[in-house]
């Protein structure tokens, strides 16, 4: 981030603070509670994990260039304004998956949006106030800089620093955690139903198992062979990254569990195309079920915003064709 | 995931989900000992903490290869592996080590295959292969096509695939849990456990086990130019100094020649070996210059050591993104790379460069600079894994403590790492380490009926005496109460974030790819005088323990001073210029004082330990 540019953007963050867990603390006193009930729901319930806590949104004004990705602009914010705001990072650049959120309402990664591509440009309209009227001629920064509730630390205050008269501001861009899934503390979301539902549908090659060992400098067993037109098959789902950004876009997936999702399935279409698996069969029936290809409704919402340029929907039609034609 | 209750003891916690990590966990599982004991229906009680989520591990960033001299492509054979190893490494390597990697890496590479990875493949169906800088025929001879590749996403797949092996086997994760202590027994000789911090609670636990494998990568983050992901704080290793033992070699740091610009991302050493050209300011193709025989594919350090000098001699270029600043890139031509072959085998490079610094490479020049990439050194271990002490001129194995991967320095790569072999470092010796743990688990594991847990009490009191300490900081972290809180505005740092930063920026100028007394000693006494007072003051600003990122933060840049004090003292006392070191007061190698492994621990004491050398007597390195 280059400190001597002259525009700003504004970060407007949907945060969350869960509330300490009163039911375990309650659950202490009695070693004959501790036992969840075997007639319970299953864990992974979007509801009954869904934890309770302040909502509340946040507005950040900090420099920043077109360039520059929404990552860019939070880790400023950590290092500069307010190291409380919580979000998952880790590579930076696209590989590791971890910085799934909305941004602007559609599921996306952090390190992979810029500014230039997400930000938008204040309404000119300036607001209605209380009264019902609009003014007009005073500029609409103010309208976009106001604060909305936030925790009364006093050592936050540096983040009203409000962009100075040189300063142009590009705009605002909304975050929020990724949808479809429970928040955890700000854009934090709990995506273990997602890797849940891929660790049901084995996702592991099934082959003869055989691994190889070594005795005087040579093997005793090779590579399976597998032409490059057997790997085009499937080599572009095993990029999966398993973001959830596809999830998150999905209507059908989220808040609840009448569809496995389309990850599992992208998981699950992978093996199911790698020519040296040899359960294919069982991994189609495993996915012929009313929450598996059933419950996909080729809205396509999906393909939208894969990191790893996975066209999910046109994958999601391949899979279901393939499960009704076998 | 997380396990819903902790075992009271497990056989062994295996700390970090990376290459090594997960490869631990699997050579466990898969060996005949352990198979053994599941089929008398004994279960090991294994348990893998990691900070991540196991697929967000940086091995997943990995993109060129990974070497073996599988031969699929030209003859090769794993002598000549073995040879290039010790000779990257600059003669500071163990041979007994490197050549078990050699050897070994045919198999370990076919096995990644077997178990499901997507290499890239040959028209006849075999693993493709192809040059990586370092890599010749006949002992130092011509270049030779040694890395498996999956496109430039090897890294990826082998994650991937070693998680889904993991998944197969049932093993179980404490996912996001951060670990914040390595715990001894009060002799320091044996492992009882380690205390994590489970970040989704905000809860700090003893986890007690009479085996810990440490694997948690290496320390990039020490640099603000690096290649690494921003979780790569060296944690393991302060681990290990915070519990009283010894580093191995951690002054040799890889800066590898290809990060993007300012921004430090990698792009893949497969660029120049798909034919990819560096250029100084004039055009020039300059490596002709400084490797005549090799050029663009030498090894790292060289490439990296020859972009320093273009850029000190006024030939360097601004990264276009910021014009004015200063002239510290030099060009990767990749035009003459074929449209068509680019977007076959380097899609990941190109996409990074068209993502982050808006450049088509089909047409346009880009700018490029070296990058902290690896840290050759790190928690010295047998070839079996085990950890160790180096006194009296000899290894004092600690009991039940094992390392492997990138934060372990087994010494396969000695002064400089050659690209490939870090991937196969980390699954080959954490593979065996693996093994090792079994052989020891068999002996007295913790579910038989029959076990002996005589040892255990001492062990469990050691790890909840240090889990209950870790606690009342945590308590003090969050509350706002540490006991310098006032002062710690003393040098504008008020959060862990920005110390990061500083920390970060204050090494690149000392250490970055070339250093000298004067550079240590201006940033050990910025560390000890600024940095260190300003992380003691440290507390978070929120007091909501659950997801609360500031936490695990402090401890992170806590760890990273730590661990940057000791790698400047290391590179101090090394008066010589070897591998990726570059002492600008001390140019030459000096085989007869320094061709010896450094062992430092806190106090900052070096110790020497000789370098095992079996095959190949030291020679000069040219390429």
């Amino acid at each position: 981030m280059a400190e001597a540019n002259n525009t700003t953007v504004t970060l407007q963050v949907h945060r969350f603070t869960p509330r300490a867990e009163r039911a375990e603390r309650a659950r202490g006193g009695s070693p004959f509670a501790r036992k969840s009930s075997p007639f319970a729901g299953g864990s992974d319930s979007a509801t009954r994990r869904r934890p309770r806590g302040k909502q509340w949104v946040q507005e950040y004004t900090i420099p920043a260039r077109p360039e520059d990705t929404v990552l860019d602009c939070l880790l400023a914010v950590k290092r500069t304004v307010d190291p409380t705001l919580a979000f998952r990072y880790s590579c930076g650049h696209g590989m590791c998956g971890s910085d799934a959120v909305s941004i602007n309402g559609t599921p996306t990664l952090l390190c992979t949006a810029t500014i230039r591509d997400w930000v938008k440009k204040p309404i000119d309209l300036p607001q209605v106030d209380d009264e019902g009227f609009r003014h007009i001629g005073s500029g609409a920064e103010d309208a976009i800089n106001g604060m909305g509730e936030h925790e009364d630390d006093g050592s936050l205050q540096s983040e009203q620093s409000k962009p100075t008269g040189e300063n142009s501001s590009l705009g605002v861009i909304e975050l929020a955690a990724l949808p479809g899934f429970p928040p955890q503390r700000d854009l934090i979301a709990d995506i273990d139903p997602m890797l849940n539902q891929i660790r049901k549908l084995t996702p592991y090659l099934e082959a003869d198992g055989v691994l190889a060992t070594t005795s005087e400098g040579k093997v005793d067993a090779y590579e399976y062979l597998q032409h490059p037109e057997q790997l085009a098959k499937y080599e572009t789902l095993s990029n999966c990254i398993a973001c959830g950004v596809c999830e998150g876009a999905c209507p059908v997936f989220a808040g609840g569990d009448a569809f496995i999702g389309p990850a599992a399935l992208i998981w699950a279409s992978r093996f199911v195309n790698d020519s040296r698996d040899v359960k294919a069969m069982e991994r189609m029936d495993a996915i012929d079920t009313a929450d598996g290809v059933a419950a996909c409704q080729s809205v396509r919402a999906c393909s939208r915003h894969c990191p790893r340029g996975i066209d999910v929907g046109e994958e999601m039609w391949q899979i279901v064709a393939k499960v009704r034609e076998r | 995931m997380s396990p819903k209750r902790l075992e009271d003891m497990y056989d062994a916690v295996i700390v970090g989900a990376g290459a090594a990590g997960l490869s631990a966990a699997l050579g466990l599982l898969r060996s005949p000992e352990i198979m053994d004991l599941k089929e008398q229906g004994v279960e090991p009680k294994i348990l893998v903490v990691s900070k991540l989520q196991p697929l967000r591990s940086h091995t997943g960033s990995a993109e060129g290869g990974i070497a073996a001299s599988l031969g699929n492509i030209e003859t090769d054979d794993w002598h000549w592996h073995y040879y290039d190893t010790i000779k990257g490494g600059d003669w500071l390597v163990d041979q007994d080590a490197a050549k078990l990697l050699a050897e070994y890496a045919p198999e370990t590479v076919i096995n990644l295959e077997r178990q499901g990875v997507a290499f890239s493949r040959t028209e006849d169906g075999h693993i493709s292969q192809r040059r990586f800088g370092g890599h010749t025929r006949d002992f130092g001879g011509s270049p030779v096509k040694r890395a498996a590749y999956a496109a430039d996403r090897i890294g990826h797949q082998i994650l991937h695939t070693l998680w889904q092996q993991c998944v197969a086997q049932g093993v179980a994760f404490a996912e996001e849990w951060y670990v914040t202590d390595l715990v001894l027994d009060e002799n320091g000789n044996r492992v009882a456990g380690i205390v994590a911090l489970d970040t989704h609670s905000g809860k700090t636990q003893a986890v007690h086990a009479r085996n810990v494998l440490i694997a948690t990568g290496g320390a990039g983050r020490l640099f603000h130019t690096t290649s690494n992901s921003w979780d790569l704080t060296g944690d393991g290793m302060a681990l290990v100094l915070d519990a009283g033992l010894q580093l191995e070699d951690i002054e040799f740091v890889q800066f590898h020649p290809t990060g993007l610009a300012h921004t430090g991302i990698l792009l893949s050493e497969a660029a120049r070996a798909e034919g990819g050209i560096l250029r100084n300011a004039d055009g020039e193709p300059f490596m002709e210059r400084y490797a005549p025989e090799h050029k663009d594919l030498a090894a790292r350090d060289v490439v990296s050591r020859s972009i320093m000098a273009e850029i000190d001699a006024g030939r360097g270029v601004p990264d276009p993104k910021d014009p004015d600043g200063p002239k510290d890139c030099v060009w990767l031509d990749m035009t003459g790379i074929a449209p068509e072959r680019m977007a076959e085998a380097l899609p990941q490079v190109v996409e990074t460069i068209e993502q982050y610094a808006n450049l088509d490479p089909v047409k346009d020049w880009v700018p490029i600079k070296p990058t902290a990439h690896y840290t050759m050194g790190g928690i010295p271990i047998t070839t079996d894994g085990e950890v160790y002490r180096w006194s009296d001129g000899r290894r004092a194995l600690v009991d039940g403590l094992f390392a492997a991967g990138e934060c372990s320095c087994v010494s396969v790569h000695g002064a400089n790492r050659l690209g490939g072999n870090s991937l196969l470092d980390a699954c080959l010796f954490g593979t065996r380490a693996g093994r090792t743990l079994a052989a020891r688990i068999a002996d007295n594991p913790v579910d038989s009926p029959m076990a002996d847990e005589s040892a255990d009490e001492s062990l469990v009191n050691a790890a909840d005496q240090a889990a209950a300490r870790r606690s009342d900081e945590l308590n003090d972290l969050l509350n706002g109460s540490a006991p310098a809180a006032a002062t710690d505005t003393d040098y504008g740092i008020t959060n862990p974030y920005q110390l990061m930063a500083r920390l970060g920026s204050v090494m690149d100028r000392a250490l970055a790819v070339r250093c000298s007394a004067g550079t240590i000693d201006a940033a050990l006494s910025t560390i000890v005088e600024q940095l260190e007072p300003a992380a003691k003051a440290l507390h978070a600003h929120d007091s909501t323990a659950a997801f609360n990122q500031e936490i695990t933060a402090i401890w992170e840049v806590r760890h990273l001073i730590e661990l940057a004090k000791v790698m400047l003292k290391a590179s101090e006392a090394r008066q010589e210029s070897r591998g990726s070191l570059k002492r600008l007061d001390f140019p030459e190698r000096d085989d007869e004082h320094f061709l010896a492994h450094s062992m430092i621990a806190t106090d900052g004491a070096v110790a020497l330990q000789p370098v095992v050398i079996t095959d190949y007597p030291p020679k000069k390195r040219e390429y």
